[in-house]
């Protein structure tokens, strides 16, 4: 039971006195939370991944690298003119129908970036989007994992 | 002013700025505005070239302003050396052309833009006096009476690719008669194949060698230059249905089946790099099936869209799926 | 109670009460209203290169949801270009009402006031978003349709029952303004009781009746008031105030027994999750399911949207409040405990829709500047922007901010649920254990809400 009957009442002064604490200690334990390192043990490694493009979607529409590959995007347009350009790197490549287009770099950031067309291929094109995942979405777990503290924190302290 | 009278004013200026703007859009309409021509490009299933006719006096210049509707496609006249212009969805580009002799031209869209593409076409036709065009030569599978639907197996067929590379390093000297364009034009490399086989001087060589002979052949029969320029020209008008490796697995040909123009049971793109089928093909008649293009197939008509150099850079380039032209 | 009355500023007292700076934006958005219907209809079918679609979709939007709402709630509606025409029509003149005035003036029927139609509009324009932020013809038609239907029920209602009963865009404005840190309120509320004339209401020599039909005296939050501040100009008595306020100090509320702004609140908050998949993830066969309207495929989508916003969400919640009930021992009508809680859901709501625009407006702001050199496509140059590659702005930072917005969300929402389970059950600590216990599975479900809007948006 984590109320006790013999605590004394919750007075407006003793409720006062506790937030800054809780802030703070709210505060605290977020930073650790998004900001404690974690090891991500995947080796690296050389990897070429076909992506077709159609309109509106990619395929595959989620991939998946370790950090720190050698990656080789082979973009494929199966039906008119697209272009990919990845969040987070900057890299663009554009590729016709029957001339597949290559780019090569190094996934050296972790995280989860989009990557998005950027030639114009029809009404559909500005939510032409797909996920490349450099290692484990840390920072969706991160986030959750805030999202969980920021529960607790918003029932207990913020019910006045 | 009275207050009011200062806020109708307002409102009005406020509502008819925009209209003024859309006034100006809407006329004049897609057309003429002397010698300045608004054309618009949408996929073939939209519409195409719109206006896809278009007549203008023999001589004079002519200023296309050019914008895509949709997806991005481009812009260039057949059979001629001007530079293809991008044309943009919801920008524009322009060229000036001048067509100093009289007749039919026609434009072409040289960005692939969906199954329809190669039916991007329209048709410029440049009235006037001066020099009638002179009617264009036969081409040379007519003269030789080939039949282009006819299908062409080699009956020999190389057990892997012959190589120019390992006929060169055998160091004999080719018979001249086998030697150079005129042969080569009208010729299978099968037939090539035959000739040299029926030669005593060739007799104690291996059949892959003589093979790599016919390759040494073909190679010389054509330029540096020549290949270069077709497989441009391949990369950007054939690999989509015939595929990078010319091996009919084209995106278009795999991923769209029966959308390129065919009957339902028409077959699709030819395999480019199937020994048994190319081994057996003259020049000419893939000269002739670029030309003519296939009759109740996808396969489009280049005749108006190469120029005769451009014809035969490009199926010099083709024999390089079934032959090793280099290391 | 922490407030600041703007008014005591004689500056901002003189600029709120002329009717010059009202009539100088909201013609200025006229102008962009109009020329953007007209870029729609008769400019480029391009989209991102259509005045029609950035400048509403990208710019107006994103101004509208990430700075108007959160700061100035319904401070948007103070110069809307769609009750324009009806009003000026109603009054007979745009800054000095005639004697003639148009329009039949009829009240709106008593059956009709409340949100469902503004929710059915909202679902209506959502199941079909797809293609009207697209197809600047379709976004064209749309803006054309909502200011010819404000100008037709203006000249048949009285006041502005558009913006009040139909208003889509109004709906959720109005849920969300109560976030703001911003209110117009009555000074004294004893003289408004004693006032028998009520000019605020029926109108004065200063000006009009309260277009809203709000009686001023009776605003306790923010969702029924334009701020058209018609009112500071026929109070005789100077008793408006517009006062600076700590964000969100209109919820909790006790909340009655209806339901529809509660739906109010589920449709929000499912449309920024379904938005969120269809528009910015990875799966084309629903975007193109939802792009090709008067299909099957479109039929299944529409079905799977409104049974997940009006039957999958509010069940979901309702279970939920169900099990908060449970646990604190049952007290009170049910249909108010769920209106009660459902104002969780606004923090919870305004969160996810300014999260996942973040995504959509960096990302194609720089299609701006081109479209304001060149707004129909057409090949012109006014400002010298009109060529310009476009470029993501600010790739790596709207993750975070995302996230950042999400988790605020979450905690203001589960704060919300607290307060409002306290409001319920009783302050003090003997029933604050009950509190908490009934408003937990609501947060909990806040809490999986935002990591599926988390996941969609950054996973």
């Amino acid at each position: 039971m984590p109320f006790s009957t013999s605590r004394s009442p919750s007075t407006p002064a003793n409720h006062a006195a506790a937030r800054p604490a809780a802030w703070a200690g709210f505060l605290s334990l977020a930073l650790v939370v998004l900001l404690v390192p974690v090891p991500t043990g995947a080796a690296s490694g050389e990897r070429t991944i076909r992506i077709a493009a159609s309109s509106y979607a990619y395929d595959p529409g989620v991939v998946s690298v370790n950090p720190g590959d050698r990656v080789t995007i082979e973009l494929v347009a199966q039906d008119v003119v697209h272009g990919l350009y990845l969040d987070g790197y900057g890299i663009q490549l554009r590729a016709d129908p029957g001339q597949t287009a290559r780019l090569t770099f190094t996934a050296s950031r972790p995280g989860t970036f989009r990557f998005r067309c950027s030639e114009t291929c029809g009404p559909l094109h500005p939510f032409m989007i797909g996920r490349l995942s450099v290692g484990p979405n840390l920072t969706l777990l991160r986030w959750a994992g805030l999202g969980l503290l920021a529960s607790v924190f918003g029932l207990w302290i913020l019910r006045r | 002013m009275r207050p009011e009278h200062l806020a109708r004013l307002l409102v009005i200026l406020g509502v008819l700025l925009p209209l003024v703007g859309a006034a100006i859009i809407l006329l004049p309409p897609l057309g003429r505005n002397g010698e300045v021509i608004e054309v618009h490009a949408r996929v073939a299933e939209d519409g195409g070239w719109l206006p896809s006719e278009l007549v203008v006096p023999a001589g004079t210049p002519l200023t296309l302003r050019l914008t895509s509707d949709d997806v991005v496609h481009g812009f260039a006249i057949g059979r001629s050396e001007t530079q293809a212009v991008d044309v943009l969805p919801g920008q524009y580009s322009e060229l000036t052309l001048t067509f100093d002799r009289p007749g039919r031209y026609t434009y072409y869209c040289t960005r692939w833009c969906g199954p329809g593409h190669w039916r991007m076409r329209g048709t410029i036709e440049a009235q006037g006096g001066g020099a009638t065009p002179s009617s264009a030569a036969e081409p040379p599978y007519v003269r030789l009476g080939l039949d282009l639907d006819a299908p062409h197996p080699a009956p020999v067929v190389p057990e892997r690719r012959p190589s120019a590379i390992g006929g060169e390093a055998l160091g004999i000297d080719l018979p001249a008669g086998l030697r150079g364009r005129a042969y080569y034009e009208t010729h299978s490399p099968y037939q090539a194949f035959q000739s040299l086989r029926e030669q005593g001087s060739f007799s104690r060589l291996g059949d892959e060698r003589v093979w790599d002979l016919v390759a040494l052949l073909w190679r010389q029969a054509t330029t540096a230059r020549a290949l270069e320029a077709g497989r441009a020209l391949y990369a950007q008008n054939c690999a989509a249905c015939h595929g990078e490796g010319g091996g009919a697995d084209g995106v278009m040909a795999t991923s769209l089946p029966g959308s390129l123009g065919g009957a339902d049971d028409a077959p699709g793109p030819a395999d480019l790099a199937s020994l048994e089928s190319m081994m057996g093909a003259r020049p000419a008649l893939l000269h002739g099936k670029i030309l003519r293009g296939g009759m109740g197939t996808g396969m489009p008509y280049f005749g108006p869209i190469f120029t005769d150099g451009q014809l035969w850079s490009l199926v010099d380039y083709l024999w390089t799926f079934t032959m090793e032209y280099e290391e | 109670m922490t407030r600041f009355d703007l008014l005591r500023s004689p500056f901002l007292a003189r600029l709120l009460r002329s009717r010059w700076p009202r009539l100088i934006l909201s013609v200025a958005a006229l102008a962009g209203f109009v020329l953007a219907i007209a870029a729609g209809l008769a400019g480029t079918p391009v989209g991102s290169r259509n005045f029609g679609i950035i400048a509403v979709w990208i710019a107006w939007w994103a101004a509208l949801i990430l700075v108007a709402v959160p700061l100035a709630g319904r401070g948007w509606c103070s110069i809307c270009p769609l009750p324009l025409p009806g009003e000026w029509l109603q009054r007979g003149g745009i800054l000095a009402p005639a004697a003639r005035r148009r329009g039949l003036g009829l009240r709106w029927p008593r059956r009709l006031r409340n949100l469902w139609i503004q929710n059915a509009g909202f679902a209506l324009l959502a199941i079909s978003s797809t293609v009207i932020l697209t197809r600047p013809a379709v976004t064209g038609a749309l803006l054309l349709g909502l200011i010819g239907a404000a100008t037709v029920v203006s000249l048949v209602f009285e006041r502005r029952a558009f913006c009040k009963y139909l208003c889509p865009i109004g709906g959720f404005v109005g849920l969300y303004s109560q976030v703001a840190p911003v209110e117009l309120r009555v000074r004294d509320a004893a003289l408004c009781a004693a006032h028998r004339e009520k000019t605020c209401y029926v109108g004065g020599p200063g000006g009009e009746g309260c277009p809203w039909q709000v009686f001023p005296a009776g605003l306790t939050r923010n969702s029924p008031c334009g701020l058209c501040f018609e009112c500071l100009r026929t109070c005789p008595y100077d008793n408006i105030a517009v006062n600076l306020r700590p964000f969100g100090a209109d919820l909790p509320r006790p909340a009655g027994r209806r339901l529809d702004e509660a739906f109010k609140g589920f449709l929000m908050l499912g449309s920024a999750l379904a938005y969120s998949a269809v528009l910015l993830g990875p799966w084309g066969e629903i975007k193109l399911a939802a792009f090709r309207v008067g299909t099957p495929e479109w039929a299944a989508f529409a079905g799977g949207f409104l049974a997940a916003t009006f039957l999958a969400l509010p069940g979901a919640f309702a279970l939920h409040v169900a099990a908060g009930r449970l646990l604190a021992g049952p007290r009170g009508n049910f249909r108010e405990t769920l209106a009660s809680y459902s104002q969780a859901l606004v923090p919870l709501g305004l969160a996810a829709w300014v999260a996942f625009s973040l995504s959509f407006v960096f990302s194609n702001l720089s299609y701006l500047w081109p479209v304001l050199s060149d707004p129909f496509g057409a090949g012109w140059d006014l400002f010298g922007t009109a060529v310009g590659a476009w470029t993501p702005y600010l790739g790596a930072a709207v993750p975070t901010l995302q996230a950042g917005i999400l988790i605020g969300g979450l905690a203001w929402a589960a704060g919300l649920a607290s307060r409002i389970g306290h409001r319920l059950l009783g302050d003090d600590q003997r029933t604050s254990r009950r509190a908490l216990l009934q408003a937990s599975p609501v947060v909990g479900f806040a809490f999986v809400v935002t990591v599926v809007q988390l996941w969609l948006l950054i996973g």
